[in-house]
């Protein structure tokens, strides 16, 4: 049935991408390892500048627990900078479009959301959103979470390469993140995007006079500039509520395969970061033969299901056939294969921006990308999608030389029971803060739809599971508002919260674990060493993951989207 | 190479962890470096730049009447339900930008079924297409954005025999007149919409699809309106 012919854009794009990324990853792991790189004459006097004002230098390597503080320290800066700037965003500056004042449970969470780098959104940006909270005080957050991120998992790798107990600076970190890596590409990114047709201008608002009379409103403002750093640190919020299927922020089938580009660019290229900061590059490809072998059998899944006509269309008389099998919520000018590349590219990076509607989606794509959100790590967020893949590899590692007797070691390093408890209260901090909300909400009545009950529905079990999916994971896509009401107090509150853990419990897992690993000697490798850069180990720690993963969301997956597939409810 | 590969003999002891105050003062002058370098400059040069990388893009894609009065946006959809102009796609929203997006029914909603055929119903009346003409898919779908300008090419053809009917023939501009007892008209609309069509630019992105706006001005003048 399927014809790979219109495939072939795609398939150039990921091996472009593939090509890239172990001079990129090389790149990033220059960056982490405070080698000289192009550009350094011009960046080192501005960022010893800035390290000035922020009064510390690069000689500052900080243990695990000073490295945690001075990340929640910026975080916790950047989140009460924007809950309080969204709960007075009509007095401030830029308040032109006449957006009131969030109520403070909606400004906890849209500042919760953009400081974890997960950029869901309660609001409509276009009425709920004032321009100087659009331009101003989001991008803060576009750029501060996604530093946060990368400057963690340089950290972590640090780790497993260092033995007097230190990190590294997070402060340096996060600076030479945006100086040397998020800034200047989201620039050149943005101009490209501007080529490819996206506004970029002081003007916020034109008024349009539409052929059949009355006006029309159309926004504007620096749109490329946003969606570029949206999308390259893996954000995903959007200038406009429809967010990457705006044609104004995604006006063609290019500039939808250009920005599936930046979007994949980082966290494809992680691993190779990671060969390059251990200075042992073979250990990168059990990592990227992991993501890849998830991502394209997640991509290949997806494009299937998308492709077979809906069957709860099958009343519809009088209508010609078309190659999308669900057409509703997609956009005309996106293909079948590269807008569905965007869609899963998107939720496996944890970008959680979105082409299409999610919610219109067929129910085998929403468990799809559902998946991809339960494992996080495949390729997952901005740094933090890696650090996750790192601590299933530990887990992995452990399991695996208890199965066969070995010592459990990695890279040299002692795997003991600390980092064993460590990684596996990340990798449950997840479900648990999945599945406990989502039950309060359900069984707690909290759950409203437009008519005022709760129907028993699949769909929007589904709806609540993704929500709260999409929070923990950090990543922002979303079902669709209309399912159920998600903007009560209740859903801000618990979803904040949710993000909050979804985000800090894995960062604070990654350096704890990077700590110990930090204290300890290197073991000389011995007989009964793992070899660790191996077909056989990438297989393991694939099929791992994949277990692992599926066993903690069976039941949940069965309630909401199998039924839906099975039931057709 | 500093705090990477440290560890050299001669090192200098490390320098003290940063107190509260510390990092109290890293936080808030990070936070303010980072407003000032990406939420003013960066912006501000990128616009700069935009304007001469493509001005018209930059500046939303904008379509002036001849007058020079603002039609729309070639890259927002907006209502043209006349029965002499070409028709976009539906949208949840009505078009009004503001509302953000309409949702789409779920995909085993039995809503959506009664959407589809509530819009199929509007299209065949109001539309004025009879019930044997096939109607694309893709122009009862309710798009992503609610404000798709692109219209897939059958949809935009199937609308031609409405459109010329509508039409006042004494008023028809130019060699699009209808010559009597010919249908030079239809042929006439035909080569505007198969000029309009925007073909993928990599063979097999996509399908072609006419941009709905441009195309309705540019029948404006052809049909005297």
């Amino acid at each position: 049935m399927m014809d790979l012919a219109p495939f072939w854009d795609v398939i150039v794009l990921i091996a472009l991408v593939l090509c890239l990324a172990p001079w990129f990853g090389a790149y990033l792991g220059k960056i982490y390892l405070n080698r000289p790189t192009t550009g350094d004459t011009i960046l080192i006097p501005i960022e010893s500048a800035i390290y000035r004002l922020l009064g510390t230098s690069p000689q500052k390597s900080m243990r695990a627990r000073e490295y945690l503080f001075a990340v929640l320290w910026v975080n916790g800066g950047v989140l009460v900078f924007l809950f309080l700037f969204f709960l007075f965003q009509n007095g401030l500056p830029l308040d032109a479009t006449g957006a009131p004042g969030m109520r403070w449970d909606l400004a906890f969470h849209s500042a919760a959301s953009f400081t974890t780098n997960t950029d869901f959104t309660h609001f409509t940006n276009e009425s709920q959103l004032s321009l100087g909270a659009l331009v101003f005080a989001w991008p803060l957050a576009l750029f501060a979470s996604a530093a946060t991120g990368l400057a963690v998992v340089a950290a972590m790798i640090r780790g497993l390469v260092r033995k007097d107990g230190t990190l590294g600076n997070f402060y340096v970190d996060l600076v030479r993140s945006v100086t040397r890596l998020l800034l200047p590409l989201s620039f050149v990114f943005a101009l490209i995007l501007v080529a490819l047709g996206v506004p970029e201008t002081l003007r916020n608002v034109v008024i349009a006079h539409p052929l059949t009379g009355g006006t029309q409103t159309i926004e504007l403002g620096p749109v490329a500039s946003f969606t570029s750093i949206s999308l390259f640190g893996t954000n995903g919020g959007g200038f406009y509520s429809a967010n990457a299927a705006s044609p104004l922020a995604n006006p063609s089938a290019v500039s939808d395969l250009f920005e599936t580009f930046v979007m994949m660019l980082i966290p494809f290229s992680t691993p190779f970061a990671f060969g390059q900061i251990v200075r042992k590059r073979g250990e990168a490809w059990p990592f990227l033969g992991t993501i890849l072998i998830v991502f394209l059998i997640a991509f290949g899944v997806f494009v299937a299901a998308q492709a077979v006509a809906n069957p709860a269309l099958a009343g519809l008389s009088g209508v010609g056939a078309s190659t999308n099998g669900y057409p509703v919520g997609q956009e005309t000018r996106f293909g079948l294969a590269d807008g569905s590349l965007f869609q899963v590219v998107s939720v496996y990076s944890n970008v959680g921006a979105n082409n299409m509607q999610i919610g219109a989606l067929s129910p085998v794509g929403q468990l799809v990308l559902m998946f991809g959100m339960f494992t996080q790590s495949t390729p997952g967020g901005e740094g933090t999608g890696f650090g996750t893949l790192l601590l299933f590899a530990i887990l992995g590692i452990f399991v695996g030389g208890l199965m066969v007797g070995r010592t459990p070691e990695y890279l040299g390093k002692k795997i003991g029971t600390g980092q064993v408890k460590w990684a596996a209260l990340a990798l449950l901090a997840h479900p648990a803060a999945v599945l406990i909300p989502t039950v309060v909400a359900v069984a707690g009545g909290f759950v409203t739809v437009s008519s005022g009950t709760l129907p028993a529905s699949a769909h929007t079990f589904t709806s609540v599971l993704y929500e709260f999916t999409s929070e923990s994971a950090n990543n922002g896509s979303a079902l669709a508002a209309a399912n159920f009401n998600d903007t009560t107090p209740f859903f801000n509150i618990a979803g904040g919260i949710v993000m909050l853990v979804g985000r800090y419990v894995p960062i604070l897992a990654m350096l704890a674990v990077a700590g110990m690993f930090s204290e300890q000697g290197f073991l000389p490798p011995g007989p009964g060493t793992l070899k660790t850069a191996s077909a056989t180990f990438t297989i393991y720690i694939t099929l791992f993951l994949i277990v692992v993963t599926t066993l903690l969301f069976l039941p949940v997956i069965a309630l909401g989207p199998l039924s839906q597939i099975v039931g057709g409810v | 190479m500093s705090a990477a590969d440290a560890g050299s003999p001669n090192r200098a002891p490390p320098p003290p962890a940063h107190t509260p105050l510390g990092h109290l003062r890293a936080t808030a002058a990070l936070i303010a470096v980072l407003l000032l370098g990406t939420g003013v400059v960066y912006p501000l040069v990128v616009t700069g730049l935009a304007e001469l990388v493509d001005p018209s893009a930059a500046n939303g894609s904008l379509l002036y009447y001849p007058n020079g009065t603002v039609a729309g946006s070639g890259l927002v959809a907006q209502n043209t339900d006349a029965p002499y102009l070409f028709w976009e796609r539906p949208s949840l929203t009505d078009y009004v930008t503001t509302l953000g997006i309409g949702t789409d029914p779920g995909p085993t909603d039995p809503a959506l079924l009664a959407l589809l055929n509530e819009t199929i119903a509007y299209l065949r009346l109001d539309g004025n297409l009879s019930a044997n003409t096939t109607l694309p898919l893709w122009w009862i779908a309710p798009s992503a954005s609610s404000t798709d300008p692109d219209l897939v090419v059958p949809a935009v053809t199937v609308q031609i025999p409405r459109i010329a009917a509508a039409v006042n023939n004494s008023t028809v501009q130019g060699n699009c007149q209808r010559a009597f007892g010919t249908n030079v008209l239809v042929t006439c609309l035909l080569d505007l919409v198969n000029a309009h069509i925007t073909n993928p630019p990599i063979p097999d992105l996509g399908v072609p699809y006419v941009d709905v706006l441009p195309l309705d001005l540019d029948l404006l003048p052809i049909i005297a309106r």
